[in-house]
């Protein structure tokens, strides 16, 4: 156990590492001098110098690299150059509504996706456990930019039921915060559900073609109790994976959601980032978000281990 | 199981495919559907205004008889643009999933066949696989400027590691069968061997990968075109139009209806085909259709 958490954190250090070095070389590599393209024309040599100076691009590429990679170790991940703000500061500001969006959507989808199957297995001959559980596999093919302007445009504009974008802390003014949040995270959870529920589909299948199952027929175990306590929790192993892997792709992929109810996250962040050509922001926002990509493999690992014994001795 | 992979018939077998055909009619209704909108908006740009032409008198139309979905803010057609834009969008969707399937061979064979390397290429792809691709696509937007260039190389380097892993899967079960082992016993290279023995036989993997990849490229297409980080404009691809139709939502909500169904239905024709054409290639997809059918068929 000790020995798999060790061996994820080396794993942890070795991925930032790598995605850290290939982002500042790929950022390097972009023809022209940057702090001329910051400054525009009118800007004076000292100034070019001065800028140069603040963002590490004087001096060979190697020493830049050291210079850089010496900063980051010691937690300093450079000023952001539109906010004249430190980077890390600016991600922990505007961590919170993306996580918000990732948290609630991920457990609302998780949720409906166990009751959805759950139902369509135990009761396999219920039309309408079948409807639901197919209708839902629709929201894989929506594009979610165009499901949200719908959404908008049907229970905004036409309706006003919900407002049509905006961001409220939610334990600042909860009922506002709701009411701004509905519509965005109802997106996020069709696309995420439609994924979960084939991922558990598939896996419930899998487990009905077990052997163990003809077992617990032959001495007289009821067909809806060998589906509720042997395949459905036998079959949740690779949903928790995806759940986990999702999550971490849903809080860059909420870039598009975030742009369109203008919500102030990590998404629309970076986006403003690379519009305005934000070096450092878009460097660290983008470790930012392969730190949390690699942690999140760990804690599946981890909940792996606790939930399957198999995993546990090996 | 294992016996019955083993004498499974191949793939490009004529009575097998038409038996296949015959059992999946709805193959026929989705596949044709999808040659259809491609055709459609291959063929009919010639014979539609200019895309581009502006028209000031005749600003942000509804859908009538004259302009089939309206105009915008600069009196464009709007049918023209969709179907200009349809080309974008379904050229940039095929280029993307046929250089992310040709790589994403390439290195399953190079894993699957050398154990070794392959264990280290595998370590690797599995790590950048779930890497949120629109945050790359942002990066690379950063490095080479927005636009096609930007947009192929992020998703290709996405979507390459789905097809590696399958290719290896398939070709760690090919490296034990007989003619394999012939082919290596009488001296052939392992890159002939590779290329004339190992890669045409997965070759409909990579075909079926190919359908299935292009649902999730068009939709990541659109994505990026809607930020403004894919093809800008005055080039209309679907999702730029839906962007451009933002502004005009609460008036004229057919500017970004029409657009974004059509790629919800394109891909959900995509998905479709591809998954029925899975089960034809994918003994594994098989085995699941062919439990979902028995269950269908003890039900009754």
């Amino acid at each position: 156990m000790l020995g798999v958490i060790l061996r994820r954190l080396r794993d942890l250090v070795i991925v930032l590492f790598v995605v850290g070095t290939a982002l500042f070389f790929l950022l390097r590599s972009i023809p022209g001098d940057p702090a001329a393209v910051l400054l525009g024309t009118k800007a004076s040599p000292e100034q070019l110098e001065r800028l140069r100076h603040d963002l590490g691009l004087t001096g060979p590429l190697y020493e830049q690299y050291l210079h850089w990679l010496g900063n980051v170790l010691t937690g300093d991940f450079g000023t952001s150059i539109k906010y004249n703000l430190p980077v890390l500061q600016m991600i922990f500001d505007n961590i919170a509504p993306t996580l918000t969006l990732a948290i609630a959507s991920t457990v609302i989808s998780f949720m409906l996706t166990v009751l959805i199957v759950t139902w369509v297995t135990v009761a396999p001959n219920n039309r309408v456990a079948r409807l639901v559980n197919r209708a839902t596999q629709f929201g894989l093919a929506l594009p979610e930019f165009w499901l949200a302007l719908l959404a908008v445009y049907l229970f905004a504009l036409t309706f006003g039921w919900f407002p049509t974008g905006g961001y409220t802390p939610l334990f600042e003014d909860p009922a506002t915060a709701i009411t701004q949040l509905a519509l965005p995270v109802a997106v996020l959870v069709v696309g995420q559900t439609a994924f979960l529920t084939i991922t558990m589909e598939e896996s419930v299948l899998g487990e009905l073609t077990q052997l163990y199952l003809r077992t617990a027929r032959a001495k007289g175990v009821g067909e809806r109790r060998i589906m509720l306590r042997h395949v459905l929790p036998n079959s949740m192993l690779p949903v928790l994976t995806t759940v986990g892997l999702n999550f971490a792709s849903l809080i860059g992929g909420v870039v598009v959601i975030e742009s369109i109810f203008i919500i102030p996250g990590l998404g629309t962040t970076l986006l403003g980032a690379v519009y305005a050509r934000d070096f450092p922001l878009i460097q660290g926002g983008v470790m930012f978000i392969a730190f949390l990509f690699v942690l999140m493999n760990l804690l599946v690992d981890l909940a792996y281990a606790l939930i399957d014994p198999k995993v546990r001795v090996s | 199981m294992t016996a019955d992979l083993a004498t499974a018939p191949t793939t490009t077998d004529p009575t097998r495919v038409r038996t296949f055909v015959r059992r999946n009619p709805t193959l026929i209704v989705t596949g044709g559907l999808l040659i259809l909108i491609t055709l459609v908006v291959m063929l009919l740009p010639p014979f539609l205004p200019d895309p581009n032409a502006a028209d000031p008198v005749n600003r942000l139309l509804s859908p009538s008889g004259e302009h089939l979905m309206g105009t915008d803010k600069y009196g464009r057609d709007l049918f023209s643009r969709w179907a200009s834009a349809g080309r974008v969008s379904i050229g940039m969707t095929l280029l993307i999933t046929l250089c992310s399937v040709a790589l994403g061979t390439f290195i399953g064979l190079v894993a699957g066949y050398f154990a070794r390397a392959g264990r280290v290429i595998m370590r690797i792809v599995d790590a950048w696989m779930a890497f949120p691709s629109i945050i790359l696509a942002i990066v690379f937007a950063v490095v080479v400027g927005p636009g096609m260039l930007s947009e192929l190389l992020a998703v290709t380097i996405i979507f390459t590691p789905y097809t590696a892993r399958i290719i290896r899967s398939r070709v760690l079960g090919l490296t034990t069968r007989t003619y394999v082992k012939a082919a290596r016993v009488s001296g052939m290279g392992p890159w002939k061997t590779l290329a004339v023995h190992i890669l045409p036989n997965t070759l409909p993997l990579a075909v079926v990968q190919c359908v299935l990849l292009s649902a999730g490229a068009m939709l990541i297409d659109g994505s990026l075109s809607f930020l403004g980080l894919g093809i800008s404009p005055p080039t209309a691809t679907w999702g730029n139009m839906v962007a451009d139709g933002r502004t005009y939502l609460q008036t004229h909500p057919t500017m970004v209806i029409f657009p974004g169904l059509t790629i919800a239905l394109f891909v959900f024709l995509l998905n479709l085909t591809g998954s029925a054409l899975r089960a034809f290639v994918d003994p594994r997809a098989r085995m699941l259709l062919d439990q979902q059918r028995r269950q269908r068929r003890a039900r009754r």
